[in-house]
């Protein structure tokens, strides 16, 4: 599916900018990634999707076929599929925010309310719980079937192995919100919505969350006071949803736009939101995985890139 | 508790970040292709008369080793035990001048990218030119510190995720207090080290220059002097504020030598040599103590480490016991 390897584009673009191989930069120092590496000229958004409340959960199986809830009214999971048309994945998912398939096949999600559940379903649709009395924003699930997700409102990260129950992993974002893996799978990444960065930790043994770092440091709105009104309280990055690609980029939806970060966490750029609405997730799907998916407000838009999503449920 | 093994044990699979610069190289032909043929000669050539030659900074007498200079000890340690970046592992070296005998605290100079700095055949040759230097009484008795960026290892025997850009370019005192709090003390348990400023130097290149110009920035009370090739005062994570900043604050007690050169990069994070010549001229509106070369590499060492021993005898030009009629070198 995945028509380019990640490490020859890391060669070519290192050895543009750099010449000789450098064993030890590796992929790290390797890269300049400007947006323009991912963007295609005249390639904009375009909707997908329209009519709903507040779309989140953006997510792909391998095929390429796009899957999306609407936390706010919706009571389905929505598939778009590659030729566009849209059907009803499953029924009777209320209050569905984040979700990825597993490597079993199941499309796994956060189901909010208090308490609320991780979920799965099957393909036939049926939902099962497994991890209930949880507050679950958004999750990945690992290549190995482990589950992280974030509470946000508890301020923690959570984790459950495969028939295991939930353990709080790691902290250090204020409101930690949208989570993603590294290529490698061997760091977890998680935007905090109130604050300034997208943190990151090792992933240790038994999926212990370990070595946190305030990681990738987000572009704020800019904020201004006006002449006569009250001062503007500071704004937060609004962090978000975020996805992978091939090239071990990552993308986080924030108040500015869609933020890229190269894999040492350097700022690549910010993609405009294609509307002022909430942009709230982000996910790699469509043909070859090469459409960058989010969901911003009542609707769902795409655009191409010169890149390709990254499944997290395949191993590295 | 230092763990040393011998002089100069270095991999030579592990060298420095410092390259040629193709991108004049390869720009010309790519804007060639938009122009007429003889044009693409015509700017070629051009090119090709203003790049200067792969020596045009040749290795001066004060970075080759001199008969009659003796010569310092240089041992490679681990630290891998980092409370502040915490779970990340690194190799760094210390290089001890023959001249050392603990009778009195030595001055201190830090190099981040320290393995490229530290080798024998690596860009500078610091211990060689440090021989030199100290053997003249051009800069005081200075134990030399080259410290690699952090790695946190991977538990699947995958490639260790490097934590160089988080910890060189990120703005604010963590670097400097993973110095002060862990390196400092830890080798300072072996050898005697000055804890004055004025007698503390660090030096790195590219985002290492950055990392020791924000080391002084935020602990002027503790590191005094700054020698930075290539530095990366641009947008790579904020640090193209400092020429703003350095204007808009009270003058620091900071000395600083910027290097850098006309090829030096242009890319999504700013431009090298408009962003070194902002922070020049912030230091010269300042009123800094501060020297800037702006040589025609790229983003390369070579320029910094031809001229390294003449920033090394401006930087410690005044320190007691340096000699100022040894400034011109052993031509």
């Amino acid at each position: 599916m995945i028509v380019r390897n990640p490490q020859s584009s890391f060669t070519f673009i290192f050895t543009i900018l750099f010449g000789s191989a450098l064993p030890w930069i590796n992929a790290a120092l390797a890269q300049d990634m400007a947006l323009s590496d991912v963007l295609i000229v005249d390639e904009g958004w375009a909707v997908v999707a329209e009519g709903y409340g507040f779309t989140d959960g953006a997510a792909t199986d391998a095929d390429g076929n796009f899957y999306f809830a609407d936390v706010s009214k919706g009571d389905t999971i929505n598939k778009v599929a590659v030729d566009g048309t849209i059907s009803v994945f499953a029924k009777n998912a209320i209050r569905i925010s984040g979700m990825q398939f597993g490597p079993d096949g199941r499309m796994y999600a956060c189901q909010g309310g208090k308490p609320g559940n991780i979920v799965a379903f099957e393909k036939n649709g049926e939902m099962k719980v497994i991890a209930g009395d949880v507050e679950p924003n958004d999750l990945v699930v690992t290549a190995k079937g482990g589950i992280y997700f974030t509470e946000t409102g508890k301020a923690q990260v959570t984790y459950v192995g495969p028939g295991q129950p939930p353990v709080k992993a790691g902290t250090g974002p204020a409101k930690p919100n949208g989570i993603a893996l590294s290529l490698d799978q061997e760091t977890l990444a998680v935007s905090d919505y109130g604050g300034d960065y997208v943190w990151t930790w090792r992933i240790g043994n038994v999926g212990k969350l370990e070595f946190s770092e305030p990681y990738m440091t987000l572009r704020l709105p800019t904020q201004a006071s006006a002449p006569g009104q009250p001062s503007s309280p500071a704004q937060p990055s609004k962090g978000d949803g975020m996805a992978t690609d091939v090239a071990g980029r990552f993308y986080v939806t924030s108040g500015v736009g869609l933020q890229m970060f190269d894999p040492t966490g350097r700022l690549c750029g910010v993609i405009l939101s294609p509307q002022a609405k909430p942009l709230v997730s982000v996910e790699f799907s469509g043909p070859q995985l090469s459409y960058v998916y989010v969901c911003c407000g009542d609707k769902i838009y795409r655009r191409k890139t010169k890149t390709h999503g990254m499944l997290y449920f395949k191993e590295p | 508790m230092l763990r040393g093994n011998l002089i100069y044990n270095i991999s030579h699979t592990y060298l420095s970040p410092q390259l040629g610069n193709p991108l004049m190289q390869i720009r010309m032909p790519l804007h060639g292709f938009l122009a007429a043929a003889s044009l693409v000669l015509a700017l070629a050539c051009t090119s090709q008369a203003q790049k200067p030659s792969a020596d045009s900074y040749p290795l001066g007498p004060d970075s080759l080793k001199q008969d009659g200079v003796p010569t310092g000890k240089v041992t490679k340690y681990q630290w891998n035990s980092s409370k502040i970046f915490e779970g990340t592992q690194r190799d760094y070296w210390v290089y001890v001048p023959n001249q050392y005998d603990g009778s009195e605290p030595a001055c201190v100079m830090v190099f981040q990218d320290g393995q490229g700095y530290v080798s024998e055949d690596g860009h500078s040759r610091v211990p060689t030119v440090f021989d030199n230097l100290i053997h003249q009484q051009a800069m005081p008795v200075t134990i030399g510190i080259f410290i690699n960026p952090g790695v946190f290892p991977s538990l699947n025997d995958k490639k260790p995720r490097s934590n160089r850009s988080f910890e060189y370019d990120s703005l604010g005192d963590t670097y400097a207090r993973f110095l002060l709090e862990e390196m400092l003390p830890e080798v300072g348990k072996q050898y005697k080290l000055t804890d004055k400023a004025e007698g503390r130097a660090i030096a790195g290149i590219s985002s290492g220059g950055i990392c020791a110009f924000t080391v002084a920035w935020e602990r002027p009370d503790a590191f005094s002097k700054v020698v930075s090739y290539v530095g990366s005062f641009t947008n790579i994570r904020g640090g193209h504020v400092y020429h703003a900043l350095i204007r808009k604050t009270e003058k620091k007690p900071i000395r600083v030598f910027l290097q850098d050169g006309e090829n030096d990069l242009d890319n999504l994070h700013g431009n090298w040599p408009l962003a070194n010549r902002e922070m020049a001229a912030a230091l010269k509106f300042s009123g800094y103590d501060y020297r800037f070369e702006m040589g025609t590499e790229g983003h390369n060492a070579k320029h910094g480490a031809a001229i390294l021993p003449e920033m090394l005898r401006w930087t410690w030009r005044d320190y007691p016991g340096v000699k100022a009629a040894t400034a011109k070198g052993a031509q």
